[in-house]
């Protein structure tokens, strides 16, 4: 008997032998833009990497890549038998669009984006990762769909919001999502908090926001002067002596804790 | 030469499929899209290579160039990668070889100059068929 028949995408079956040397994905969220993620993700990346551990970053925010702004790298992935092998800074294999693009303008569709970040990560060669630190775009579109459904590595949440009141609502969606998709959340984490009248009574949004889904609240990051120099600078070295890297450090400590022991 | 692990994959995913419909593949075509300007004779190459010695070996391989067709979202019209190619850099090129949907990054409509684009055919190589004696 014969049958013909169409197979599915074989790059699913790429990124899944691609991403089984690489330990834990952690998907670095928010439901709106402009909160920290990027700046989030670099520092915890570079963290991670000075502190003995493989690490990728993956600028998985297509329409708006960064990351490799952050770590002033430019340098076009090295073409090979194995794929493509990202560049290195800071002891972080940093993958993104914008390696290709180079600052040209993104107009894609979510099609189009999904298209780009698949292709991405079937011919990314990683090699053996301890993490791969995803910075993610805001909301919930094609590219969560993705990555919170990857063949090979099951994928945990860090969902970073600011803490006034419309970063905090939006930020419950992803949560949400996050509980429907199965996608363990490692906790919620306050960015660019500064003290003042409205924020000293009670307990503030992301913190409620954590406690209502019962996942842990990770801490607040301030608003730091020094972190907008340092990515002015594109120097994760002067980023990372911030005050807001010395409280990401304190706060991402018990993840750590979990990646030196799994 | 990342064309190596994409024809590593290509080949994997048949055997995958293979194994799936406990089945002989007999023959199976690959389409390369004409947007990734992938060289047709060194796809071919690769296949025979990485099947040699292989379950695939003596299976019946075709593969063919699939023409790509772009539409623009804001007028309609279609037009087809030679339109837009002679107008690319080299450095474009090579952007749209790796990621084909860069195309929109570096090409205006012809029709209406503006960039959002729908590629509809030949963005990049493709598993088209697979035919399994089961």
């Amino acid at each position: 008997m014969s049958e013909s028949d169409s197979v599915p995408d074989f790059r699913q079956g790429m990124i899944k032998r691609r991403l089984s040397d690489v330990r834990h994905v952690l998907l670095v969220l928010s439901g709106k833009g402009g909160v920290g993620k990027s700046v989030v993700s670099a520092t915890l990346a570079a963290q991670l990497a000075a502190s003995g551990f493989k690490v990728g970053l993956l600028d998985a925010d297509i329409y708006g890549p960064s990351s490799a702004l952050l770590f002033g790298t430019g340098t076009l992935p090295e073409e090979g038998k194995g794929g493509l092998t990202p560049p290195v800074s800071r002891g972080v294999k940093i993958m993104s669009v914008d390696l290709f693009a180079s600052g040209r303008p993104l107009p894609l569709t979510g099609y189009g984006a999904r298209q780009v970040l698949v292709e991405l990560l079937a011919l990314t060669h990683w090699g053996e990762l301890d993490c791969l630190v995803a910075d993610m775009p805001p909301a919930t579109g094609d590219i969560m769909q993705v990555l919170t459904s990857l063949g090979g590595a099951q994928p945990s949440g860090l969902v970073v919001s600011m803490p006034d009141r419309l970063s905090t609502a939006v930020a419950h969606r992803v949560l949400e999502l996050l509980r429907s998709e199965k996608v363990p959340t490692i906790g919620v984490l306050e960015n660019m908090h500064r003290p003042g009248p409205g924020q000293v009574r009670g307990i503030r949004g992301p913190a409620r926001l954590a406690r209502e889904f019962g996942v842990p609240f990770l801490g607040a990051l301030p608003f730091d002067s020094g972190v907008t120099n340092a990515v002015e600078q594109a120097d994760v070295g002067a980023l990372l002596k911030t005050e807001f890297a010395e409280k990401l450090r304190r706060a991402t400590l018990p993840y750590m804790k979990t990646l030196r022991t799994d | 030469m990342h064309e190596l692990s994409l024809v590593q994959g290509i080949v994997d995913s048949v055997q995958e499929t293979a194994r799936e419909k406990r089945g002989r593949v007999t023959s199976f075509k690959i389409e390369v899209g004409e947007l990734s300007q992938f060289d047709i004779r060194l796809i071919r190459k690769l296949l025979a290579d990485i099947t040699t010695g292989t379950q695939l070996e003596g299976a019946k391989v075709l593969v063919e160039r699939e023409k790509c067709r772009v539409r623009c979202l804001g007028c309609g019209s279609q037009w087809d990668f030679r339109q837009l190619a002679g107008a690319l850099s080299n450095e474009e090129k090579e952007m749209v070889h790796f990621l084909p949907e860069l195309i929109s990054s570096c090409s205006k409509c012809p029709s209406c100059s503006k960039s959002y684009f729908e590629i509809e055919a030949g963005r990049s190589v493709r598993v088209a068929e697979v035919t399994l004696d089961v």
